[in-house]
């Protein structure tokens, strides 16, 4: 049986990498005596594979991970017997059960959402993502792989809202994930700060959700 | 604090996880309602102190059985250090956020010689002063604990006291005792703590030197101070307390395992071991023990591996039941178990063929010598054949890499060992090509010896840098295809000699070393000589004096006030049959040997195994 599961990561557990998160999950496993999979082989490990990685310093409210079970449970229970184990700030929100077959989340999620928790005016906020959305072309220095190589990020923007959060503003920001074009979170700081946003005005950033897009939808990787 | 940390700090600083704590598994008591407030605090960053079994005990020891608090604090790296004075944030403990300068008592682990300037780097970032004499009734009472406390004396400018043996049973005593003389001005105070067993107090003690600068005198200044501090033992270890629920790191530390310690001590008698000397006599734990201990830990961590720690953990008596034990309960589920050292010999091949799930990489084994004679004169009694034998065992059963230790600069070493050395790592070479059907690769790892207080060698003279260093240069003209040589700095191995037999003098030296700029030296890419050449230039003092020099067997060494149960009389005795290459055998095996540890502590070794005795080798 493969379960796909949603959780959170909040912001007391921000630091974890995703090594950490992923050890993190595996010996809740084992403390939740889950009937998981183990691979084949003389080193066994949980199947267990963790969805896009999310990156160091960030909380996030919709992260997700696959795992296989040797024994059917019902998401339900999995999710309840997790919660009683996991540490404060790590929670399964819900989980279902995927194809046998279905694509791994790795090639599954194309489209990820970054909120950036701003303390400026709203309307400084809007002109800044409408200057953004006008651009034709919007060039940082790419910190991934090839870094320091001009990248074009206007083609990995889907989409901007803003949104009142507590006393201040969040700016969310629909993005590229994995294929074909791969946005990372500290590449959007740049482009606020190419766009003015000062960096002592950035209170706080999450990542809010990972998405299936399809034809300009957005789609739960539990609904695909 | 916490807010400031996680907003403007952290998000700035490498591996920012090190210093939010909050772990599964972690204790924050009431700080109001405990009692004593204690940090355990190690000189080193978190992914190393948190892998140090000693640190786990006492945590849970006090946390869990006494009415005290004892939370953690762990050296930041120096990234994090450069933050923490430019935003003026004090060193702080991981479960309350509050300064170390808060606490009652903070207590050191003194693992590593070289720790000190971690020491020293940590109380001041902490806002306390680094000098005891300095500290008010304010401050904290610093203690220091751990094996490296069985020479205290370079260390004593800057501790109040120093805790020496087994730490469960003297640790609950000391903070009680605490509590009580709470009052007091902090000099009457360290007088009355001085009466708990295994507790050294420095500044209760007058010392002087001899024109040749050796220790002329240690007098108590007072009727009521000990003339000699004992080690605390654990007697039972069976049924000594060990944690059931130890924190859960978030972070990949050094060692990311469940740990057992099977047993304390070990009777093998190597003439250069510390540990081997000062923690006798052997105390076995009992396969049931274990097996429960392992169940708690594993329910309550959820850790896919368990590892067996001791000093030498094939020795104990019930290995072989215990492994078998493990696997059949634990194996299904993914569970392995890990054998931390090997004895040189096929059983324990044999058995790390059982619990080796994973693929058969590198086998270690450490011959510490290059020829029969000097393995004689150390008293590492394993001979070529059973080195053979155990090479020949694993490259069989499809180990494709083997990595051996040795020591070079051993006491009467002469060039016929070194070429000992090369010889061997040729003949596994050879055994490897004609036994593994793949290639094989030798890893050899050379230390450089250096002479420990309270060992049978602590009157030997260490060899120079120089020493040293021509011989090492000797050995890397050696070439082989598939066989390679890797060798200790000489320079951290001559610092590390200084202070294992220092005296007081050398606060000066660590201090002005640590004033200079040196933090992390037990770390290759922080380690800088110069600044302790400099510190003990400044200082007069000759370290060849402390290194170099025969010392004779009536000169009163700084370390002889700390009975750790072994006779010198013993060490003697040993240090002479080395000399004359003669053996010692391990008393479980045969007769006593007359160390002594057992008739002064009123115990017996304690082997709890189940085999009737300790399998011989």
């Amino acid at each position: 049986m493969r379960i796909r599961a949603e959780y959170s990561i909040g912001p007391e557990l921000r630091f974890l990498s995703n090594l950490d998160t992923m050890h993190m999950m595996e010996r809740a496993l084992r403390r939740a005596k889950i009937p998981f999979a183990l691979s084949e082989g003389f080193n066994p490990h949980i199947r267990l594979s963790m969805g896009t990685v999310l990156p160091v310093g960030l909380w996030g409210k919709k992260e997700y991970f696959d795992l296989e079970l040797q024994q059917p449970m019902p998401p339900g229970e999995l999710c309840e017997a997790l919660n009683k184990v996991l540490p404060a700030g790590a929670h399964i929100v819900q989980a279902r059960e995927i194809e046998r077959n279905a694509p791994s989340l790795m090639k599954a999620v194309n489209c990820a959402a970054y909120g950036f928790i701003l303390q400026m005016s709203q309307e400084d906020i809007s002109r800044i993502c409408q200057n953004i959305l006008n651009a034709e072309k919007l060039l940082i220095s790419s910190r991934g792989k090839k870094k320091g190589v001009d990248k074009d990020l206007r083609k990995g923007i889907y989409n901007i809202d803003i949104q009142p959060y507590e006393e201040f503003f969040c700016l969310m920001i629909w993005v590229g994930a994995g294929e074909p074009l791969n946005i990372r979170y500290d590449e959007i700081v740049d482009l606020l700060q190419q766009q003015g946003v000062p960096p002592q005005a950035i209170l706080d950033v999450f990542r809010e959700g990972n998405y299936i897009r399809i034809d300009e939808e957005l789609y739960s990787p539990l609904e695909r | 604090m916490q807010d400031r940390l996680f907003r403007d700090i952290l998000p700035r600083v490498s591996k920012p996880i090190r210093y939010t704590g909050n772990e599964l598994n972690v204790i924050k008591k009431n700080w109001e309602s405990s009692r004593v407030k204690m940090v355990f605090a190690f000189p080193d960053v978190y992914e190393v102190g948190m892998s140090h079994i000693g640190g786990r005990i006492l945590y849970g020891l006090i946390n869990e059985t006494t009415d005290h608090l004892l939370e953690r604090s762990f050296a930041p790296w120096p990234d994090m250090e450069k933050l923490m004075r430019e935003e003026g944030i004090p060193l702080y403990a991981l479960e309350s956020y509050r300064p170390l300068a808060d606490f009652e008592v903070v207590g050191f682990s003194l693992q590593y010689e070289l720790s000190a300037t971690n020491i020293l780097n940590m109380l001041d970032l902490a806002g306390i002063p680094v000098f005891s004499r300095e500290r008010t009734d304010e401050d904290p009472l610093v203690l220091a604990g751990g094996p490296v406390a069985f020479n205290p004396e370079p260390f004593c400018d800057f501790f109040d006291m120093f805790m020496i043996g087994d730490g469960e049973e003297a640790l609950p005593e000391l903070l009680d005792e605490v509590e009580r003389v709470r009052k007091l001005p902090r000099q009457e105070k360290l007088r009355q703590l001085a009466k708990v067993e295994g507790i050294y107090v420095p500044s209760l003690y007058k010392v002087a030197y001899d024109d040749d600068g050796s220790l002329a005198s240690m007098e108590p200044l007072y009727p009521d101070v000990p003339r000699r501090v004992r080690k605390r033992i654990v007697a039972n270890l069976d049924e000594a307390y060990y944690p059931d629920n130890p924190i859960l790191p978030y972070m990949t530390v050094v060692h990311d395992r469940a740990v057992l310690e099977v047993m304390r001590g070990c009777q093998r008698g190597c003439r250069f071991c510390h540990a081997g000397m000062v923690y006798r006599p052997v105390r076995e734990k009992s396969v049931e023990t274990l097996q429960r201990q392992a169940r708690a830990q594993l329910e309550n961590t959820g850790y896919e591996e368990v590892s067996l720690a001791s000093l030498s953990t094939l020795d104990y008596t019930g290995v072989d039941q215990l492994v078998k034990g493990l696997i059949e309960e634990h194996g299904s589920k993914g569970v392995g178990v890990a054998l931390p050292s090997l004895r040189v010999d096929a059983f324990s091949i044999d058995l790390a063929n059982e619990v080796q799930k994973v693929r058969k990489t590198t086998l270690t084994l450490a011959p510490e010598a290059g020829t029969q004679r000097l393995r004689d004169v150390i008293n590492k009694n394993v001979t070529q054949e059973q080195l053979y034998d155990a090479v020949k065992a694993a490259f069989q059963s499809g180990w494709r890499a083997v990595k051996l230790y040795f020591m070079i600069g051993l006491p009467t070493e002469t060039q016929e060992d070194l070429d000992g050395i090369l010889q061997l790592l040729e003949e596994v070479k050879r055994i490897g090509n004609q036994y593994s059907r793949r290639s094989v690769e030798i890893r050899s790892s050379m230390a450089c010896f250096v002479p420990k207080a309270h060992t049978p060698f602590q009157w030997q003279p260490q060899n120079s840098i120089e020493e040293l260093q021509e011989k090492i240069s000797y050995m890397t003209r050696f070439r082989r295809k598939g066989i390679k040589l890797s060798f200790h700095d000489s320079r951290v191995s001559f610092l590390e000699g200084i202070i294992a037999r220092g005296d007081r003098r050398l606060g000066q030296v660590i201090y002005n070393a640590w004033k200079n700029g040196a933090i992390f030296d037990g770390w290759s890419e922080y380690f800088h000589f110069e600044h302790w050449q400099k510190a003990l230039e400044e200082s007069g003092l000759d370290p060849a004096f402390y290194v170099s020099r025969n010392r004779s067997y009536d000169e009163l060494l700084p370390w002889d006030f700390i009975d750790s149960g072994v006779t010198k009389a013993y060490l003697r005795h040993e240090n002479d049959k080395a000399q004359r290459g003669e053996t010692t055998m391990d008393c479980r095996q045969e007769d006593c040997t007359g160390c002594g540890v057992c008739p002064s502590f009123e115990v017996e070794i304690d082997l709890r195994g189940g085999s009737e005795r300790a399998h011989q080798s």
